[in-house]
């Protein structure tokens, strides 16, 4: 071609704010230690290993051969069915009232949900608070959509909830949008009651902030423990909604399914937005979905059991190697600062070494933001007998 | 203190990127039909391009066989299967004699609408000029806006064929221009492009350094002997662009949401660095399926194309019985047709509506210079379309 110089590629500036992908250093190293053959025992992500119930494949398989109407353009907010479906779980699970045609929307996994919110609400330089640590499209949303993101650091002092009281007023009066995730990820805090959320719903409505809480989690609880909704507090639907995956629930993290409930208004231009980026979900897999939410939880209970299980080997095994871990209520990670010894480390250098000594892979506390820096999350996932393993090598380690 | 009145109602203001949109016309359309059906008219949706038949067998059966299989139950990589990016590279070889490299010159999409949806947010700055032509399909322009993009357009007349002319564009907008939106086989007009004019496009967009996305959705729904191009054909396409496929017209897959992108490795990783933040990709399961689609017989594929091939020609030769003015397509499943009396296309469109109960999109809403014509989805049954025929000629123009 005549013209000599390289066609240049240069990113925007939303892309250019993003941080820097802290798991991918590990990514890098786990490839690394399979390439060697070692041994890897992955606990960094938090991608359920457990299959999906059979009912609600048999489910899917059946709209699949006998519905050919479902290979058509599914109904963007989701089907009639699946929002009616979604309302009566809500009504069932938590006792809150929801109108399916207009407080409902079915999404292609929460996290899209997320990311198309900022987008629906955040202009350039827009101000939202997210928690820090925080599962990464919390902030990284905000920034794709050009926001700006104000940390509510989570610290063990107030039980990983964020102090509304330290927010700055002009902050405050200036932010748009507010994240919260109870059970959450990745500190495995949990709501006691609804006192905090009671709180967040007058913060919210003095300053005209939306609420959107993440509640992913909710059905991954542990002994007595029942994690609330959002909106079980009087006044919440004004000013939030709530948003649900079937991933961890139904070990649905494949399909691709979740949803939001709450404030109308507030879901209007997320569902705007999104007629102008994809089509909804496949209207097969909705369908399966109602099959998840109608049936026996039966399913549920049993995963419940598998995650508690592996937490009870896991809490114990590693207090007793003398690295102080608290039992978690809910989720399925457990939150551990750095073992004394390794408190000089950041927690991606700690995490990097884990990797190379032990073959064990955490996520390092920093890649869910700076205030995670002291910490790696642990996920409860993979077979039970490798927790026995994990805890042997980090015997060796510890030493 | 600035604090609001907590009785007063709370004031939830939208995003500007979504006040700036244009209104969808499918949703307008949508109302109107329901509307009639509530009343009882028996409508013939000619308006919108939903395959009407099902997904092959084969493809849901591959489907039904990896839902078995757990390892696919868990969260897919947001790049793809490496099988998945494999078999579609394969496809591409295969179909365009270009070669792709699987690992990074793919990115595997929930449908191609997304992808488009998604892909101007990593290389559009607030101000920076978007060239999209016009009539076309929305997506090109509300995926501009919500990046902060300022879209340009390029008129599609019948007189260039409805190929873009790139020597009415200002320097100063030249200039600014970072991205160019390209789709041949062409919805709405149906137009295909040859290979003279993507070697222009070539050499336009690296004069300039503009990005160059085609939108090849419609690349396997032709009836001609020469089949439609792939843009990555053209020597030096590669270096400035990528090129959207979908799943979905070709093997009836429009709910299944599959569709991959290819070409420029930089241009895929921008894309992939804002999804990555944005969903965790597709179903594994609905992969494989993909694969088998593109891996086993095209027979199928064939078989769709005679299907349409008879529609259109009933239809076409149908409304130049009746006096209207129609090119016969070589591509997609669209006919483009002027409007027979030389009123505006909406006036068409809603006299065709209230009069014969037939829906068609109005010209105007894929932009001003689709203004005077009606786009026709072949995605009917024949005697539908023999019925259509039937009721437009009674209809007084």
């Amino acid at each position: 071609m005549a013209n000599e110089k390289n066609f240049s590629v240069c990113y925007s500036d939303k892309l250019k704010r993003l941080p820097p992908y802290l798991f991918g250093a590990i990514d890098i190293l786990k490839k690394a230690a399979y390439d060697k053959k070692l041994d890897v025992i992955d606990l960094g992500m938090g991608n359920p290993d457990l299959s999906t119930p059979k009912h609600i494949i048999e489910r899917l398989c059946d709209t699949l051969g006998n519905h050919p109407r479902s290979h058509r353009y599914p109904q963007a907010k989701g089907m009639p069915k699946f929002r009616k479906t979604v309302a009566q779980w809500c009504k069932n699970r938590f006792d809150i009232e929801l109108d399916p045609e207009n407080e409902v929307l079915a999404l292609i996994g929460s996290k899209e949900g997320i990311a198309h919110l900022c987008m629906a609400y955040l202009d350039s330089g827009d101000i939202a608070l997210a928690p820090n640590p925080a599962y990464p499209v919390h902030f990284n949303g905000i920034l794709l959509a050009g926001g700006t993101v104000y940390d509510l650091p989570l610290l063990p002092e107030n039980n990983y909830l964020p102090d509304l009281g330290k927010i700055p007023e002009e902050i405050a009066i200036k932010a748009k949008l507010m994240f919260l995730n109870y059970p959450n990820n990745p500190t495995t805090a949990v709501v006691d009651n609804l006192d905090f959320f009671k709180e967040v719903v007058s913060f919210a409505k003095k300053y005209n902030i939306i609420v959107c809480h993440d509640n992913a989690y909710s059905e991954l609880c542990f002994d007595d423990y029942n994690a609330p909704s959002f909106l079980q507090v009087p006044g919440a639907k004004e000013i939030g909604i709530e948003f649900f995956s079937f991933s961890k629930t139904y070990n649905m993290a494949g399909w691709r399914l979740g949803f939001v409930v709450g404030n109308a208004e507030i879901l209007r231009p997320l569902e705007k937005l999104k007629s102008y980026l994809d089509y909804g979900v496949f209207t097969a897999i909705q369908l399966a979905g109602v099959c998840a939410l109608k049936d026996s939880q039966e399913c549920v209970k049993e995963t419940v059991k598998i995650y508690q299980k592996r937490r009870d080997i896991m809490v114990k095994g590693l207090n007793k190697l003398g690295w102080q871990v608290k039992n978690p209520k809910a989720t399925m990670y457990l939150w551990v600062a750095l073992p004394e010894k390794y408190k000089h480390l950041s927690s991606l250098q700690f995490a990097e070494l884990l990797i190379e000594k032990t073959g064990i892979a955490v996520a390092p506390g920093a890649g869910f933001g700076t205030y995670g820096d002291a910490y790696v999350r642990i996920a409860l996932i993979t077979h039970n007998n490798r927790f026995h393993d994990a805890l042997l090598r980090l015997k060796k380690f510890l030493k | 203190m600035l604090q609001k009145e907590t009785k007063e109602k709370l004031n939830f203001s939208y995003a500007r990127r979504l006040e700036q949109l244009p209104g969808y016309l499918f949703v307008e359309i949508d109302r109107k039909k329901k509307e009639l059906i509530k009343q009882g008219v028996d409508i013939i949706n000619l308006g919108i391009g939903d395959p009407d038949q099902p997904t092959f067998p084969h493809i849901v059966e591959a489907m039904k066989k990896a839902l078995g299989n757990s390892q696919y139950h868990h969260y897919p990589m947001g790049t793809g299967l490496e099988q998945f990016r494999q078999v579609s590279a394969c496809w591409y070889k295969e179909r365009f004699g270009v070669e792709i490299n699987f690992a990074k010159e793919i990115y595997t999409l929930i449908g191609s609408k997304e992808g488009i949806g998604h892909f101007p947010l990593a290389f559009i700055n607030p101000g920076d000029v978007v060239l999209i032509p016009e009539p076309a399909y929305p997506v090109y322009t509300s995926s501009t806006i919500f990046a902060g993009g300022t879209p340009y357009y390029l008129p599609l007349l019948e007189k260039n064929n409805f190929l873009p002319d790139f020597s009415s564009i200002p320097q100063a907008i030249r200039e600014k221009a970072k991205l160019l939106f390209l789709n041949y086989p062409n919805n709405p007009t149906a137009a295909v492009a040859d290979k003279r004019f993507f070697e222009e496009v070539v050499r336009f967009a690296d004069k300039n350094e503009i990005i160059v996305v085609h939108d090849a959705a419609y690349s396997e729904i032709y009836f001609e002997e020469e089949k439609p191009l792939s843009f990555l054909e053209v020597e030096g396409a590669k270096e400035v662009g990528v090129e959207f496929h979908s799943l979905s017209k070709t093997y009836n897959m429009t709910g299944w949401r599959i569709g991959f992108v290819v070409g420029n490795e930089k241009l895929i990783k921008g894309l992939s660095r804002i999804k990555d933040n944005l969903d965790s990709g597709v179903f594994d399961c609905i992969q494989v399926a993909g694969m088998s689609a593109l891996e086993e017989s095209q027979e199928a594929v064939e078989k769709i194309r005679q299907l349409y091939k008879r529609r259109r020609d009933v239809l076409v030769e149908g409304l130049i019985d009746l006096g209207w003015q129609v090119k016969m397509p070589q591509a997609t499943f669209y006919v483009w047709t002027k409007v027979p009396d030389g009123s505006s296309s909406a006036q068409c469109a809603t006299k065709l509506l209230e009069e014969a109960g037939i829906i068609c999109t109005p010209g105007k809403g894929f932009g001003p210079s689709g203004e005077g014509y009606v786009r026709f989805a072949l995605t009917v049954e024949e005697d539908r379309l023999k019925q259509s025929l039937d009721r437009i000629s009674k209809v007084s123009f």
